[in-house]
């Protein structure tokens, strides 16, 4: 009874064949799929074409688990158990299509999740890839723009204490401007690849801000008042005169916003207006807000103009990269804020964002800021000695200038070369009372030679003070030539009143 | 007498395998990733300049990213074998050496090709760089997709198994 019911159920998953030793198929139950007795079993399906070396097998059993086996329009998965007997082989084919279909279904959905994993994991491999080069070649190309324009606005400077005629002035005062824009184009190229690459930190201490605001509202009144707009600033009366902050990077951020402003307004007004939104123990909050009634951004483009290189294309006939938006987003983001918009098309925009900032009481914050100007001056004018300077610098443009400077000072007897490996020579042969030295030299690197300077075995020369001028202007490169023995280092382009206020602090009187 | 070969065509899932065969044999393609389980058996009969044909029976066995798991069952009477990586995924090369010393020793003497496939994803130079980089040797580098250099693998190992 029992045998009559188990077949209703495995009867029809199992076959059994029986294949004599030439290969040709003696019995089958046909259960599954139909086999001619009488004839090669090879015919039946590849699969039991490469059974030839079952040959002689004898009492063995050999299983093959889920064979897709095709039989005429017959298609099963099955199992295969190949059984040696003395007249030849036993074949039991059992069928578990159902049961390998579902396993199926979960593979597919292992695998493919596995797959998009791995590629996912590469496709941000290769855009981390790109972001990285793409950062490098700002930097490196940065870096190389540094020399030239140290001598452009070097050279300018030094112009403009010339005597000159009213049109002569005139073109300086347009290179001038030309070199600010230069520079400031520079910094923001530089400061979107340093976020970037997580490089970028800020430099906080006391400032005072009404000098910031003064000098924003000066030199864009002007710039406002060129292309005949109306420039607002307005401030809250109750400001603190000093906070601490990052003050190059708020004034970014400002330039930037306004720069913006003044270019997209074809008529009307823009503002910049500071309030105060509260002030708690030592710190401020600060709500800053540059409007215009400009052209306006549609809301579509909202998003997009805080990316990097993404000036809209109705703005391309106004110059500049379309960096500037994204790096007021990038700073705000590093100072603990964010950057808002309102805009509408043919009404205007309005950027705004509130900063907490620091502020010291006022006898504090004053004695933290110094007067850069007088004391370049107050200090050269002291001096009534010549001092013997070794100035190692390689590029032409960058000695012209620092020598202009320095030799207008009456103060030096001047040495140069442009050679890192004559430098050690140098300086054990002749008694320097200082050396303004170039990091990037042919022959040999400026941090390493101070480095072997440092370590020489005469103790004049081997506390020569050094002064390094570089175009690497990151902070791990200049924490790393001060490491090697630097006194102090200067980034290029540099002005004229910094590098005289550093050269001077460490010769003795 | 035509002879019959079992060739087994090896690699990690997704690589390619059943593509790789599907142009061989029926000069066709699908985008669509269908996961092979156990074993799917094609075959295709070669002929050579001299009137000799061979069959190939091609056994196309589920892919693994462990090779030591294949079921030793199915390599049993192997007559040539393929290893298959993908040139986009490292993890499907990434220990091709040790993959092969397994195939080695569980096959010995058996011809085996190294192919890369799904050439047609992937930009010639970054392709020589990542091939250099990983110190990976190949004898072929295919697009199942393009059918590029498939035909030449799959006669390649047809001629090697001819005489053997």
């Amino acid at each position: 009874m029992l045998e009559r019911y188990k077949q209703q159920y495995i009867g029809k998953n199992i076959q059994f064949v029986f294949v004599d030793h030439d290969g040709t198929v003696r019995e089958s139950d046909q259960t599954i799929f139909h086999f001619h007795t009488g004839s090669p079993i090879a015919e039946v399906h590849p699969f039991f074409e490469t059974l030839s070396f079952l040959e002689g097998i004898q009492e063995n059993e050999l299983s093959f688990n889920c064979v897709h086996l095709e039989v005429g329009d017959n298609e099963h998965i099955v199992d295969i158990r190949i059984v040696g007997q003395e007249a030849g082989l036993l074949m039991v084919i059992i069928d578990h299509t159902q049961y390998y279909q579902e396993y199926q279904t979960v593979a597919q959905a292992r695998n493919e999740s596995i797959i998009k994993a791995e590629l996912i994991v590469l496709k941000n491999k290769e855009l981390e890839e790109r972001e990285r080069f793409k950062n490098r070649f700002i930097q490196n190309f940065s870096h190389e723009l540094r020399n030239p324009l140290t001598g452009i606005v070097s050279i300018t400077n030094i112009l403009s204490a010339t005597h000159l005629n009213v049109q002569q002035q005139q073109l300086l005062d347009f290179l001038k401007e030309a070199n600010t824009d230069l520079k400031s184009m520079l910094e923001d190229i530089l400061s979107i690849s340093m976020m970037a690459s997580g490089k970028l930190t800020l430099k906080e201490k006391a400032f005072k801000l009404s000098n910031l605001l003064e000098l924003l509202e000066f030199t864009y009144g002007n710039k406002a008042k060129n292309k005949g707009l109306q420039f607002l600033v307005d401030t809250d009366e109750r400001l603190p005169e000093f906070v601490e902050g990052d003050r190059l990077r708020l004034y970014q951020v400002l330039t930037n916003l306004l720069e913006n402003a003044i270019k997209y307004t074809e008529s009307g007004t823009v503002s910049l207006t500071v309030d105060v939104n509260q002030k708690r123990a030592n710190k401020v909050s600060l709500h800053f807000e540059v409007s215009d009634t400009g052209m306006g951004i549609s809301p579509e483009n909202h998003e997009l103009v805080f990316e990097s290189f993404s000036r809209l294309d109705r703005y391309d006939n106004k110059g500049g990269v379309g960096i500037g938006l994204s790096i007021v987003k990038g700073l705000l983001e590093l100072m603990g804020s964010q950057i808002k918009m309102e805009s509408r098309l043919g009404k205007g925009t309005r950027l705004y964002f509130d900063l907490v900032l620091k502020y010291p009481l006022h006898s504090i914050a004053k004695s933290l800021i110094k007067t850069e100007g007088n004391i370049v001056e107050n200090t050269v004018s002291k001096r009534d000695k010549k001092y013997r300077l070794l100035l190692v610098e390689d590029d032409e443009r960058v000695q012209m200038a620092l020598f202009k400077i320095l030799a207008d000072t009456e103060h030096f007897y001047i040495e140069l070369t442009n050679d890192g490996a004559r430098v050690i020579e140098e300086v054990i042969n002749n008694d320097y009372d200082l050396i303004l030295m170039d990091v990037n030299l042919p022959n040999a690197s400026g941090d390493h030679l101070t480095n072997i300077i440092r370590e020489l075995p005469f103790d004049k020369v081997c506390d020569v003070p050094i002064i390094g001028i570089t175009a690497n202007a990151f902070d791990e490169d200049i924490k790393r030539y001060l490491r090697a023995g630097m006194n102090q280092v200067i980034t290029k382009p540099f002005e004229a009143h910094k590098l005289l206020e550093a050269v001077f602090k460490y010769l003795r009187q | 007498m035509q002879k019959s070969k079992k060739i087994v065509i090896l690699g990690h899932f997704g690589v390619g395998k059943t593509s790789l065969i599907r142009r061989f044999v029926k000069n066709s393609f699908s985008d669509k990733y269908k996961v092979t389980i156990g074993v799917h058996i094609s075959k295709k009969v070669v002929g050579f300049g001299s009137g000799e044909t061979i069959s190939m029976i091609l056994w196309d066995l589920e892919g693994t990213d462990d090779i030591r798991m294949i079921r030793n069952p199915y390599l049993l009477g192997t007559h040539g074998a393929f290893f298959v990586f993908d040139v986009n995924r490292p993890s499907t090369f990434q220990n091709i050496q040790e993959d092969l010393a397994v195939l080695s020793k569980k096959m010995p003497e058996v011809p085996l090709l190294i192919i890369g496939n799904k050439v047609d994803l992937v930009n010639q130079d970054d392709l020589n760089i990542l091939l250099k980089e990983n110190d990976i040797s190949f004898d072929f580098l295919t697009s199942a997709k393009t059918g590029e250099w498939v035909e030449d693998a799959f006669l390649q190992m047809a001629t090697l198994l001819k005489d053997a």
